[in-house]
């Protein structure tokens, strides 16, 4: 349904996007992840249509986002990340006038629009001017409005930005109802948002894409750990007994108050289980064990090494695997 | 096409959901109105004339208040990038804002017929003239619109689409008054091709010259055209 290949976008010295390649089949909701700055809102512009890509191909549903423009256009639903409305028009204004935009005909405007209204709750406001609209229901109209021509695909970019705990829960809940059969793109910059409605997550970072899967994949990448607890007499002592190990790559120790040392030990491969041998060797060492168990890393905190680290010179991106 | 249509009429409607459209028509009455009130003078024949010959100066404040928010404030806001992201062509953005605004003044140029009814409650006006120099100050209004609209597609800030259009009026009068004199033969000739009060003064006076309806027609469409290509271009910038 999207298809980018090898999309680059330079902005004078300012290179935002570096050669991003994912294919976006019908049907999947996919979230775009990454740091304000990674290039996902440029990304955004170049399928909306709104800025060619300096080189590289841009397609939606088989059309050029360049060439074949207004076709793409009138195939996608979005809403941007400022939620950009005419404050002096009311909603049902707004939502005519988008209708008319999108070509619909007079006699299904108003099936359209009343269609909308009830999707995203906005009976109460119909006739409420832009201007006098909570964030919530701005935010509401402005998903209305995307959806106002029944788009195949639709694009939503930080929709819930700026929106308290309660309309944030409530504006989740209606995407996950509009996603139906569509393709969806949710540019987010916080990963709770797009971990629970999202089949797919596309990291981006530094204008490139860093990781690309389901969120379990991506979650397989992530560094296994075991947790230990023992008294040793100082986390030095610790460290010692369980240096020597095959199969360690790092230890992080802490002194507890109640005497105890606790120790996050990280495996070198994902599989190897390192609870044995380090059971065997706190034995040998005479070292009482109270707590030992795996523990995998968040997708949280894989997220975050992922964005971290700046590319090299060459800026290559890694090709993206299709789940 | 229709996209052109709903531009122009969501342009149109604005003008009196905001402030801006009530405050330009009471602008243009008010300095219409002194126009007229000099223009009657007891013995002489009642006509319009002298309104519609200095038309050139009245609408220079007028229209660029009219065209300076077309797209400044769509950019300002932010809203150029849903219409950007319709399917709406930045040939059917320019010219549905143009017909927009361009609908608005002659809305404008209603309640001017006040001053008709009083014209011809106190005296027996020709009204040939005062309908060709209506047609003057439509065309006019026409060019002053759409170089407001290409001024107002450069920029975010609406005082700066304001003021650019104005000097850009300013300096054509003062090199077509003032600068044509100063520099004599043969230039006072080109400058003259470019005079807008030379050609209102032919209005006011009763003369339809197709060559002046052209003019105004022609170069109001570049104008337009030329803001069309300037929403491409700041596409592929």
């Amino acid at each position: 349904m999207i298809e980018l290949t090898q999309v680059h976008k330079r902005f004078g010295q300012v290179h935002a996007v570096r050669g991003v390649s994912f294919r976006i089949e019908p049907g999947q909701i996919v979230g775009v992840l990454g740091p304000n700055g990674a290039g996902k809102s440029t990304t955004i512009r170049m399928i909306t249509g709104s800025m060619p890509p300096t080189s590289g191909r841009v397609s939606v549903d088989g059309l050029d986002a360049v060439d074949d423009s207004l076709e793409v256009r009138q195939r996608l639903g979005y809403l941007p990340e400022a939620n950009p409305l005419y404050p002096e028009m009311s909603v049902a204004g707004y939502l005519r006038y988008r209708a008319g935009l999108f070509g619909i005909r007079r006699s299904h405007r108003a099936a359209a629009i009343n269609k909308v209204i009830d999707r995203c709750w906005l009976s109460e406001v119909t006739h409420r001017r832009l201007a006098h609209l909570s964030k919530g229901f701005r935010q509401r109209v402005g998903l209305a409005a995307a959806l106002i021509h029944d788009p195949p695909v639709l694009i939503l970019d930080e929709p819930t930005n700026g929106l308290d705990p309660s309309q944030i829960a409530e504006t989740r809940s209606l995407i996950r109802d509009l996603a139906g059969d569509r393709t969806m793109l949710l540019v987010s910059h916080i990963l709770p948002e797009v971990e629970r409605t999202c089949d797919r997550i596309i990291v981006f970072a530094w204008g490139e894409i860093r990781a690309d899967g389901t969120p379990d994949h991506l979650l397989s990448r992530g560094r296994a750990t075991v947790v230990l607890e023992a008294n040793a007499p100082t986390p030095d002592a610790l460290v010692s007994a369980l240096r020597a190990l095959p199969g360690v790559s790092g230890i992080e120790t802490a002194a507890l108050d109640d005497g105890w040392v606790r120790a996050t030990i990280e495996g070198k491969s994902r599989e190897t289980d390192l609870r044995e041998p380090i059971a065997r060797a706190c034995r040998d060492a005479n070292l009482l064990v109270r707590e030992l168990r795996p523990s995998k890393e968040s997708l949280e905190s894989l997220y975050l090494r992922l964005v971290q680290d700046e590319p090299g010179p060459a800026g290559k991106s890694k090709p993206g695997a299709t789940p | 096409m229709t996209a052109c249509w709903h531009i122009a009429l969501r342009e149109y409607a604005s003008f009196f959901r905001t402030s801006i459209g009530w405050v330009v028509i009471a602008l243009y009455m008010l300095l219409m109105g002194i126009w007229v009130a000099r223009a009657i003078i007891p013995g002489e024949p009642a006509s319009l004339r002298a309104v519609f010959q200095t038309s050139q100066i009245l609408l220079l404040f007028v229209a660029p208040a009219v065209s300076m928010r077309l797209l400044a404030e769509e950019r300002r806001s932010g809203t150029i990038e849903t219409l950007g992201t319709s399917p709406a062509s930045d040939w059917a953005i320019a010219f549905g804002k143009y017909f927009g605004a361009l609908f608005f003044l002659l809305t404008m140029l209603a309640p001017t017929g006040l001053f008709l009814i009083l014209l011809e409650v106190i005296a027996d006006p020709d009204y040939g003239p005062i309908a060709t120099g209506y047609l003057g100050v439509v065309l006019l209004g026409m060019l002053y619109l759409s170089v407001g609209l290409l001024f107002s597609s450069f920029t975010q800030n609406q005082i700066v689409a304001f003021l650019g259009t104005l000097f850009f009026f300013l300096i054509l009068l003062l090199a077509t008054t003032i600068g044509a004199t100063a520099l004599g033969e043969p230039w006072s000739e080109y400058l003259r091709i470019l005079s807008l009060g030379a050609r209102m003064e032919d209005f006011a006076r009763g003369v339809i010259d197709t060559s002046h309806i052209v003019f105004f027609i022609v170069i109001s469409f570049w104008f337009v055209s030329l803001t069309a290509m300037s929403l491409e271009f700041r596409r592929w910038r």
